[in-house]
């Protein structure tokens, strides 16, 4: 039996290839995706271990409140701790270091980075000492005294600077004028993680990122003799409670684990689309090897006539499958090498920046990819396997009958129980709110629209194909039959597209309703007239001297900052904004329904009514909250606001904030103008404090909004991109039946071409073909996404999303996409029917 | 219609004819010469009959004269096109509006009705077909209650009806047919082969057949032999026991 599998495997080569194509794209963009994570993991392992390689032990302050997405706030401690630690016993040497935001501006006078949408931009002090100094430095020299700074290479460039040049650098001080004295490499990286170092002096660094008198935490290197564990032990004994020491090697693995759990996401991200690339295949495997046990069914009848088995003859379709996964899945393996690259530079392309490294190819990679592949084609072959095993022996005596399985009752049913199923599933998933169960919901729905598709298929391509033949002729009568003689056929082919489509649309949909929702909140709260934006969520942004200066601008009423950062309130930590109470009115309409925002003072909160009836807070209540800085604290509910989508749920005043965050930037300031007050004018005097300000951007409400949008657009393209490859795949699936189906018709098509069909009319009736299955694909496609979208903004509905806008433009450009896509498919299997030998089809064997 | 072939051998006029034709598959070892040197006319109205051992190259006569496929070398002329000198788009245009076709199986599009078969060639063209001759080809094959239904729902001697009907249907000058009753029972092979008759006499058609049944053969005006890729004989006004004496005798 493996001889026939062997020559089943020769006989259908090329059949097969172009399905293990769609195997082989799946594999190498999860492979992919999994050597850059890999690459990227001990890249960062690389440099964590070499920066703290001669570390023995790290203090710091056990008070931290984490709310994830490295957005941390961790009390510093006081320099006098130094002190004490160089006084232990098996102390050799001890370095306190100072950690802040900091932007260095480059040439071209924009700040270098964007520690809002990718890496941070440290600044640090520079280490006296060698040992503990992560810094190597390439070029120049380290920073002596006040004024002077190095920066990581990586920088440099991205900044066009270099030694000798001076620029300035946004601090939480304020923009500081700086000279470039040194550039450093940082554990061997230009820039680790595209992430930008700006060192300063230890008094510098104190008085620009922090206070002074204050350090982030402090390494310390053991003498000779003393273990890392014996250093720790001395340290804890001689350090007051509320600092805690960890050894080097638990400083380099919680470094190395918070990146990996930073880039989990990431990797969870890519897998997704690698995962739908896949389940696409799936659909164009389970489809090629229907086709071909249909097209094989004689065959297999014979070989059961003549004694083989049904069990051989199930083995000998599996064997085939699996011979197609092991090699498909080895060549998506060493292909996605090449698809890491890829990655690396479509998401450098979108501002995501990662670190160079040498490529890792993982054992565990393999293994995942390989099983994947090999999991999904096995998986997709088993039921026309079994099909093939259930031909019985008389076939081999009779004509192949037409499949009519196509509009069966039972089909009907299980197509409805899977849908429904589906739909049940997206609910509960969003309900959760539960992406895994999102997305198991949403292919359950795929499979089950999928299942109906040959239920469909007939009437909708019937619709579709109607003006066929009055625009084409014959030509499209013909193509339109072919396109309804074997609904399931036609079915499972637009299915695969439908997925593409589906996801394209509905992202689509969502993106244009988030625009649409956003551009509303922030027209129905905003009452102010500009926005001076930092594009900061937290990690610096504007230095707080700006608002007053903005303020103090003639014909400007109010300048209101709005600030924020992690707290851990009634148990829970979440992000917590803080503005002026009083002024915050007057650029914004919270609709204060209980209490008053006046009587915030330092020690209130405000909610919104979701949290504050959700937690059952009223006016006067009090709740715990901890602060990194501060520790536990109680908080006082001042107010209860309507408006919870343009401010956030929960605020606190400015005095409040200053008292309980290390660090304080604003995020956005908001200004109102006077009434009456020449509005360019004043407009153009706010702008001119603002250039002072490198990471301030002035925009009135509409450009405002279209920041946002940009912003979303950015993150909706690079999604689209790569869903790209799931409608790619499904082009392969429709040039792979359509070729498969040429084959099956030679002699229709031969007997057409003695008959007086041109080449050009035969390729034109495999293009329209290709059309109609690629349009009905589009439309299950678009009927998919649009459900998608629809009950994802509605069950987004409490969180503002309160358009559902389904943009017609862009679903049209989608359909022309696919139209076009369509007839491209068809380029290859064309071309093969019109080079058919006319006397093979006529001829009688 | 008719051409002034420049044929000396015969006094009517010439719709089709071949001029030392040989055609060579494969090379070598392997080398056949399916047709080694044939020079053949068929008249105008007439109803030839090709006839042969299996494998005397018949078909791959046929083939060359309907511009279905390239000699090696020699000349096929269609009236006083010489198919020699066509690329593909014309040979295929030729076909189309010149010529008419029955093969042995396999000559209808199962997706399209009988009637739509029926008209495929002018379709193809996007012309209207002549209504009136359409209407006397269908009547004449017998099928006008079958004209909506698919050629699954036809019985086999039905399908070559519609198949005899489709090769007059756009008034061709010449009907080629490659054994069209050789997957027919006798009853249904004798009135397809009627129906060609009455084409001939009473539409004055041009048709050449490939036949291996000397009953078929009957049929026709006058039957050609082939031997080996060449004409080995004909005979005019044949009868079914007339052509099987001489097969016999060929075959000696
Ligand atoms: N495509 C081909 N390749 C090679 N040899 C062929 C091909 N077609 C026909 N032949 C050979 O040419 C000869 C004539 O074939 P054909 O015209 O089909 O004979 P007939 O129709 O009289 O039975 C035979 O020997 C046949 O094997
Ligand atoms: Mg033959």
């Amino acid at each position: 039996m493996w001889t026939l599998t062997v020559k089943g495997l020769l006989a259908h080569k090329l059949r097969l290839a172009a399905t293990g194509l769609a195997v082989v794209l799946g594999v190498a963009f999860m492979s992919g995706t999994m050597v850059v994570t890999d690459t990227i993991g001990r890249t960062f392992d690389d440099l964590f271990a070499t920066v703290y390689d001669n570390t023995d032990a790290h203090v710091r302050s056990a008070e931290s409140v984490e709310v994830g997405f490295g957005m941390t706030d961790r009390e510093r401690i006081e320099a006098g701790v130094l002190d004490t630690v160089l006084a232990v016993e098996g102390v050799a040497h001890a370095e306190g270091l100072v950690e802040g935001y900091t932007q260095i501006v480059g040439a071209d006078g924009e700040p270098v980075g964007d520690p809002g949408m990718g890496a941070p931009t440290f600044g640090i002090n520079w280490p006296e000492r060698g040992e503990l100094n992560p810094f190597d430095l390439a070029e120049g020299r380290a920073p002596e005294r006040a004024g002077e700074v190095a920066i990581d290479r990586g920088s440099a460039r991205r900044g066009d600077l270099a030694v000798g040049d001076t620029t300035t650098a946004v601090t939480q001080a304020g923009v500081v004028p700086v000279t470039i004295v040194g550039i450093v490499t940082f554990g061997g990286a230009d820039s680790p993680g595209g992430a930008s170092f700006t060192a300063f002096t230890h008094d510098e660094a104190q008085r620009l990122l922090a206070e002074p008198g204050r350090y982030s935490y402090i390494d310390v290197i053991a003498e000779p003799g003393v273990s890392e564990e014996e250093l720790r032990r001395r340290l804890v004994a001689a350090l007051p409670g509320d600092l805690e020491v960890l050894t080097g090697s638990e400083i380099i693995a919680e470094e190395q684990d918070v990146m990996r759990e930073g880039m989990a996401f990431f990797n969870t991200f890519l897998l997704t689309f690698a995962l739908i690339a896949l389940f696409v295949g799936a659909f164009i495997i389970h489809n090629t090897f229907s086709i071909i046990v249909a097209q094989r069914t004689r065959e297999m009848a014979l070989l059961r006539a003549v004694g083989a088995s049904r069990r051989q003859v199930l083995l000998s379709v599996l064997g085939e499958a699996l011979a197609m996964a092991l090699g498909a899945s080895a060549v998506g393996v060493a292909a996605g090498v090449a698809v890491a690259a890829g990655l690396r530079a479509l998401l450098a392309g979108f501002g995501i920046d990662l670190p160079e490294g040498g490529i890792v190819l993982s054992a565990g990679t393999v293994a995942a990819a390989m099983t994947a592949g090999v999991a999904v084609t096995m998986v997709s072959a088993v039921l026309p396997a079994r099909r093939a095993s259930r031909v019985p022996p008389i076939a081999a005596m009779r004509e192949v009958a037409v499949d009519t399985s196509s509009r069966s009752r039972l089909r009907i049913v299980v197509g409805l129980l899977v849908l429904a199923a589906g739909v049940l599933l997206l609910a509960a998933g969003l309900a959760a709110p539960d992406a895994a169960t999102v997305g198991g919901g949403a292919a359950v729905t795929f499979i089950g629209v999928a299942a109906l598709g040959p239920v469909i298929a007939g009437p909708v391509s019937r619709v579709i194909g109607a003006p066929l033949p009055r625009l084409r002729g014959i030509t499209g009568a013909l193509a339109r039959e072919n396109a309804l003689r074997n609904p399931k056929r036609t079915a499972a082919t637009a299915s695969a597209l439908m997925i593409g489509v589906g996801l394209v649309s509905f992202i689509t949909i969502f993106g244009e309703s988030a625009k649409a929702s956003i551009d509303r909140i922030l027209r129905d709260a905003f009452v102010g007239d500009l926005v001076i934006d930092s594009g900061s969520f937290g990690f610096g942004g504007l230095p707080t001297e700006l608002a007053p200066r903005v303020e103090a601008v003639e014909g400007v009423a109010a300048a209101v900052s709005l600030r924020g950062g992690p707290v851990e309130l009634a148990g829970e930590t979440t992000f917590l904004a803080a503005a002026d109470p009083v002024r915050l009115e007057q650029v914004m309409d919270l609709e204060v329904t209980a209490g008053d925002l006046s009587a915030l003072a330092d020690d209130g909160i405000a909610v919104s009514r979701q949290v504050a009836d959700g937690e059952g807070w009223a006016v006067g209540d009090v709740v715990p909250a901890r602060f990194a800085r501060t520790g536990s604290q109680e908080l006082r509910v001042a107010a209860i606001y309507e408006r919870r989508e343009a401010a956030g749920d929960r605020f606190i005043s400015l005095a409040a904030h200053e008292r309980h965050f290390e660090d304080r930037f604003d995020m956005v300031v908001m200004v109102a103008f006077e009434p009456g007050a020449d509005r360019d004018a004043v407009r153009r005097a706010v702008e001119a404090v603002a250039a002072d300000y490198p990471t301030a951007t002035v925009q009135d409400l509409g450009q405002y909004v279209e920041a946002q949008a940009a912003q979303l657009d950015a993150i909706l393209g690079l999604v689209t991109v790569l869903l790209a490859l799931a409608v790619l795949i499904a082009l392969l699936g429709i040039t792979n039946t359509l070729a498969l189906s040429v084959f099956e018709r030679t002699r229709e098509l031969g007997l057409l071409r003695a008959v007086g069909m041109t080449r050009e009319q035969l390729r034109a009736l495999v293009r329209w073909e290709s059309l109609l299955i690629a349009l009905l694909g589009t439309a299950m496609g678009l009927a998919v996404g649009l459900f998608f979208g629809w009950g994802l903004v509605r069950s987004l509905a409490g969180e503002g999303f309160t358009e559902l806008v389904v943009p017609a433009g862009s679903l049209l450009v989608i359909v022309v996409v696919a139209a076009v896509a369509g007839v491209l498919a068809a380029v290859p299997p064309a071309r093969r029917a019109a080079r058919l030998d006319v006397l093979r089809a006529v001829t009688v064997e | 219609m008719a051409s002034t072939a420049p044929d000396p051998t015969t006094t009517t006029t010439v719709a089709a004819q071949a001029i030392d034709a040989v055609k060579v598959y494969g090379s070598g070892a392997t080398e056949v010469r399916a047709l080694d040197g044939v020079t053949v006319g068929f008249d105008t109205a007439r109803f030839t009959a090709i006839m042969g051992p299996s494998g005397s190259g018949k078909s791959t006569l046929l083939h060359c004269v309907a511009g279905l496929d390239t000699l090696t070398s020699g000349r096929v002329l269609v009236g006083e096109t010489d198919l020699g000198t066509l690329g593909d788009r014309d040979l295929t245009r030729l076909r189309r509006d010149r010529l008419g076709f029955v093969f042995q199986a396999f000559n209808l599009v199962p997706t399209l009705t009988a009637l739509e078969n029926i008209t495929l060639p002018d379709a193809l063209a996007g012309r209207k077909p002549d209504q009136e001759w359409l209407d006397q080809v269908i009547d004449t094959v017998g099928l006008r209650d079958r004209l909506g239904h698919r050629p699954s729902e036809l019985s086999g001697g039905q399908q070559q009806r519609v198949a005899v009907a489709r090769a007059l249907a756009n008034r061709p000058e010449i009907v080629f047919a490659d054994e069209p009753t050789g997957n027919l029972d006798s009853r249904a092979g004798r009135e397809i082969l009627d129906f060609m008759g009455r084409a001939v006499r009473d539409l004055d058609q041009t048709i050449v057949m490939v036949t291996h049944d000397p009953v078929a053969a009957g049929y026709a005006d006058r039957v050609i032999f082939l031997g080996d890729g060449r004409v080995v004989d004909e005979m005019h006004e044949p009868t079914a026991e007339r052509v099987l004496d001489r097969l016999k005798q060929l075959g000696d």
